[in-house]
Formats: C-alpha cells, sequence, structure tokens
C-alpha cells in the first residue's frame, strides 16, 4: 500500500554542487526537503522514487546522480595527487531525475530501502498505470518520491522559449495535485506534454494510477518557474498519517 | 525532453566512420588561405562581430542601421580586425528570420564593405545554404556555420565559391535554441566526435584544407562548466591541426564565472582569450577589437612569436 506521496521536480541545479558558489532557490530546495522529510516520517518500508528518463528501467538503488556529466570539473582532482573532489565515485550512474531523488533522500537521512524506477519519457498513459500498479500492488509500506518537472516553455527566456500553452498546461497539473483529481493527472496528454517540454507527465501517470481513487487531495509547497521551467513540490495528505 | 548524453553517445559513433581520415589524423598546422591571403600559424586573427539585426545579446541594435554598421566597419579595420563576421540571425531563439529577411539584411551590407575594402576577409555567421550562397556571391569568404552542419549544402557552397566554412560544435541543439540540462561523458569527445567529421564532410565537398576552422562554440549545447572544459582543453583541439576558431566574447559562461552583466565581461573574455592563444586557437571572434588584438599581441609576444613593439627599457 502506499504510505505517504510527494512530488518534486529534478533539475540539475537542485544538485548544490552544480550551481558553484552560488545557493540557487534556496526556497525550492527547502521545500523539497520538507517533502522528503514528510515521506520519512510516514515511517514506510521503502522508499521509491519514480522519475522520467529515456527508458522504463530499474536502477540500482545504491546508484547517485554523475555530476561530471554536467560539470566536468568537479570529477577533477581539486590538487595534482589529490583524490577525487567525488565521494560518490563508486556509485553508479543514475537519470538526472532518479539522481536528483537519490540525493534529497540522501539528505533527508534516510538510510532504509530504496527503489528506484524510470519511466520513458514518451512512455503512454497505459505503460505509466501498469508502472503504478506494480507500485500499489505489494504488502509492504511504500513511500512514493515522484520526480519531474513542468513546462521549459513558461517564458521567452525559459529553455524552450515561450509557449503561451504552458503556463495553464502546468496550472491544471497543480490543481490537479491540489484536488487529488488523479484522472485529470492521468488524462494528461503525452504529445502536448512533449511539445511543451514537460518532463514529469509519465511520472504523474504513474503516480495517479499508484494512488487510484483514492481521492487524497495534496499541500502544494512550491509552484513556480523563476527560470522558465514550472518546478511544482507538493506532498499528499495520506489518511492514516 | 532533451537528453544530452544519449544522443551524443549514438552520434559520436561517426568518430569511429572517419578513424584514419584525412580529418581524424592530426594534421600539420598550415597557413589559413582566405580571400587570396595567407595567413601562417603563429599569427593569431581577430573576426570583428558586426551584426546585422536588432536583437542580439551585446548592444542589441548597435548596427542594425547600414551607416552604423558601416563605421562599426571602419572602426574594427582600424582597431586591427583581420575578419569581418557578419551576421543577420540572433542565435538566441525569437521572431523567425526568413531566408529573404536575411538575404536583405546581410547581402546588400556585403556589396558595400566588399566595394570599400576589397582586401578584407568577410565572413558570414549563417546556417542555411541560401542565404549563404547570395552571401558569397555578393564577396563573403568564409562561412561561419555557428550550428554545426545543421544544412549539409552549407559546404557545397562554400566549395562552389572557393569559400571556407567553420565546423562548430553544437551538440545535439536544433538552430537557434537554448541547451536544457546539456550532459556529456565527455564534452572535448563529443566536440572532437562532430567537428572532424565535419572538416571530413567539407573536404569531400570540394572545400580546399586551408579554408577549413574548427570550432568548440563556447555556450552552444553547453552549460558553463562545459565552456570552462572546452577552454581548459582547447590544446586538444589545437593538436588536430586544423586551425581553431574561439568564440566566447561577452558569452553566459564568462558572465556566469564572474557574476558579470554582459556590459562587464570584457576582462573575462580577455582571459579566455589569452588562455586559447597560449593553447594554440589561431581566430578569436570578438566584440571588443582593439582590446582582443593588444591580448593575442601580448600573447604571441610570450611565446616568442612576435618581437615586442619597441624595447629599450634597460637596453640604452
Amino acid at each position: 500500500m502506499i504510505a505517504a506521496a510527494a512530488l518534486c521536480p529534478g533539475p540539475p541545479l537542485l544538485a548544490r554542487e552544480l550551481t558553484g558558489q552560488a545557493e540557487i532557490l534556496p526556497d525550492l530546495r527547502h521545500a523539497c526537503m520538507v517533502a522528503v522529510a514528510r515521506l520519512v516520517a510516514a515511517a514506510p518500508d521503502v522508499i521509491a522514487v519514480v522519475g522520467p528518463a529515456d527508458l522504463t528501467a530499474t536502477w540500482d538503488p545504491a546508484g547517485a546522480l554523475d555530476l561530471t556529466a554536467y560539470a566536468p570539473a568537479l570529477g577533477r582532482p581539486a590538487a595534482p595527487g589529490a583524490a577525487r573532489t567525488t565521494s560518490d565515485g563508486e556509485r553508479s550512474a543514475l537519470p538526472l531525475a532518479l539522481g536528483i531523488g537519490a540525493a534529497l533522500l540522501d539528505k533527508a537521512g534516510w538510510d532504509g530501502p530504496r527503489a528506484l524506477w524510470s519511466v520513458g519519457g514518451s512512455a503512454p498513459q497505459a505503460e505509466c498505470a501498469r508502472i503504478g500498479g506494480d507500485l500499489e500492488a505489494p504488502a509492504e509500506r511504500i513511500a512514493l518520491l515522484v520526480m519531474g518537472d513542468g513546462s521549459a516553455r513558461r517564458s521567452v527566456s525559459a529553455p524552450g522559449y515561450l509557449d503561451e500553452r504552458a503556463e495553464p498546461f502546468d496550472a491544471e497539473v497543480e490543481r490537479a495535485v491540489r484536488d487529488g483529481d488523479l484522472d485529470a493527472l492521468a488524462a494528461l496528454d503525452p504529445a502536448l506534454a512533449a511539445d511543451l517540454m514537460v518532463s514529469g507527465r509519465p511520472a504523474w501517470q504513474v503516480l495517479a494510477a499508484a494512488l487510484g481513487g483514492t481521492g487524497l487531495r495534496a499541500d502544494v509547497l512550491y509552484s513556480d518557474a523563476p527560470f522558465g521551467v514550472g518546478y511544482l513540490v507538493a506532498v499528499f495528505k495520506m489518511r492514516d498519517s | 525532453m532533451w537528453q544530452t548524453s544519449k544522443a551524443d553517445k549514438l552520434l559520436i559513433v561517426d568518430e569511429d566512420a572517419v578513424a584514419g581520415s584525412d580529418a581524424s589524423a592530426a594534421r600539420t598546422p598550415g597557413p589559413l588561405r582566405l580571400r587570396g591571403r595567407e595567413f601562417p600559424p603563429a599569427r593569431a586573427l581577430v573576426m570583428a562581430i558586426v551584426n546585422r539585426t536588432p536583437d542580439s545579446f551585446y548592444q542589441p541594435g548597435l548596427t542594425w542601421d547600414s551607416d552604423a554598421a558601416m563605421d562599426r566597419v571602419h572602426a574594427v579595420v582600424s582597431d586591427g580586425a583581420d575578419i569581418l563576421d557578419v551576421g543577420g540571425v540572433p542565435a538566441k531563439p525569437g521572431p523567425e528570420v526568413t531566408v529573404a529577411e536575411e538575404i536583405r539584411r546581410v547581402v546588400p551590407f556585403i556589396e558595400r564593405v566588399r566595394a570599400a575594402y576589397p582586401d578584407l576577409v568577410i565572413s558570414v555567421d549563417t546556417w542555411r545554404h541560401e542565404p549563404a550562397r547570395a552571401m558569397c556571391a555578393a564577396g563573403a569568404d568564409l562561412i561561419n556555420d555557428t550550428w554545426a552542419g545543421w544544412d549539409g549544402q552549407l559546404a557545397d557552397v562554400a566549395a562552389e565559391f572557393g569559400a571556407g566554412i567553420v565546423c562548430s560544435h553544437t551538440g545535439t541543439l536544433t538552430p537557434r535554441t537554448r541547451p536544457h540540462r546539456a550532459a556529456f561523458d565527455d564534452v572535448l569527445a563529443d566536440v572532437l566526435g562532430r567537428v572532424l567529421p565535419l572538416a571530413e564532410r567539407a573536404l569531400k565537398a570540394g572545400v580546399e584544407a586551408d579554408r577549413i576552422v574548427i570550432d568548440p562554440a563556447h555556450d552552444f549545447g553547453k552549460n558553463t562548466w562545459h565552456s570552462l572544459e572546452i577552454t581548459r582543453r582547447l590544446g586538444e583541439l589545437t593538436a588536430t591541426g586544423w586551425p581553431v576558431l574561439v568564440s566566447a566574447s561577452r558569452k553566459d559562461f564568462v558572465g556566469e564565472t564572474l557574476e558579470a552583466g554582459v556590459e562587464d565581461r570584457l576582462v573575462g573574455t580577455l582571459a579566455v582569450t589569452a588562455v586559447g592563444a597560449w593553447l594554440g586557437a589561431r581566430v578569436f571572434r570578438a566584440h571588443d577589437v582593439r582590446e582582443t588584438r593588444q591580448a593575442l599581441d601580448m600573447v604571441a609576444s610570450i611565446r616568442g612569436d612576435r618581437p615586442p613593439a619597441r624595447a629599450l627599457r634597460a637596453l640604452a
């Protein structure tokens, strides 16, 4: 059964090492930590991280984000003869969304069992629903950390430039999450989401299936697009917690 | 959603395809030949930016007016520019600039510059073959293909007119789009895996080898860390023997590194210029021509390629 569920975005900038000397968006980082802390507080048997990637797959629970793919210098010795600056050199590389999710669990101090699932960025809703059903089935108490971003076309300076449909799309996702309107999440159009560079769509549809018709509502802790990409942080209020 | 690493891994197979070919084997650096002029490897060149656009990122609209653009040409030539780089379309996303509009912005201006400066090397910053053909017909000598061979016919146009071509790296970007979460196993390997096959393609199309330049394209398809990495490892590009173009002037990676707005990025740009020159890059695309020329002359003298202009200290 699902004991708790939270949504977080997975931009590289959430990895503190990647933003250089400056901490970017401390409010967003804080909201994510609050969300993950609530998952931990539900005392689940396992925390499952679900996030978009190129392919649907399960990943090494001990894996981590490969920071050097984004910042080659972080893999260089700090001084001649020094050890690598990253402490994660032995951990296998995860796709971005799962890597950020794993880092959030690390930071929250979660050392219990974890499971990492990626869902293909172009996976149709039916495939997402099947994965969600698989997650829901076990008798264990599972906490879900669902990673994914809204549109990357929220402004003219956004990575994908401005698309007028982006803001209404993200607003509808936020409303559906807030109201627990899982049918609305399940009905999101994959083609439109892809047009709008919305990475979260498949993971949200996994969530919709996993939570079934529970009618649970969510607290929205953060919803904004400060750099033209929609970031949504939310925690579902479970009846037994 | 654009996932760089996977796409890059697929495309980098090109590297094997050209193994052992003229393009992938290290070449002996030779002169760059443009407009009948010969530029030896030891002489770094300044390529002055002249934008025929209303909306480029630095000093937007400065040379949108044709007379203002001509004044800029006089100024940069006087400041020591070796090459002009004329562009009619900004790199950033924005309102569409049609082929006809790009030609309207650039071609009459090239004709005007050519009439005033018969020997000046003119580069055109374009990624489409139709404008490129009109520009070469009007007297352009080098096609600066910033969008990495998006239009395969550009090299044919260069060959047709005996012009040169710049082979650049943009990851997997479509022209006029921004990088989103760019990631590479090894950004330098990716650059080499793309620009060397492009150089090979240009050779096969009939572009002469001494008119081909390669450009890692700072900021294009890259985050700041990646642009710093290609700067630090520029020697791996110059080691191929192809002349290397550095286009870093006032770009975002300089701004992010120094937390400086576009107006305050000259010093950072000159630092990139000095490092690039030291590592053997040969062409520097610049907004600030006099300062860039001075930095390059200083590095050339440090390298021993250029005697001091006037050495008298302690010599009397």
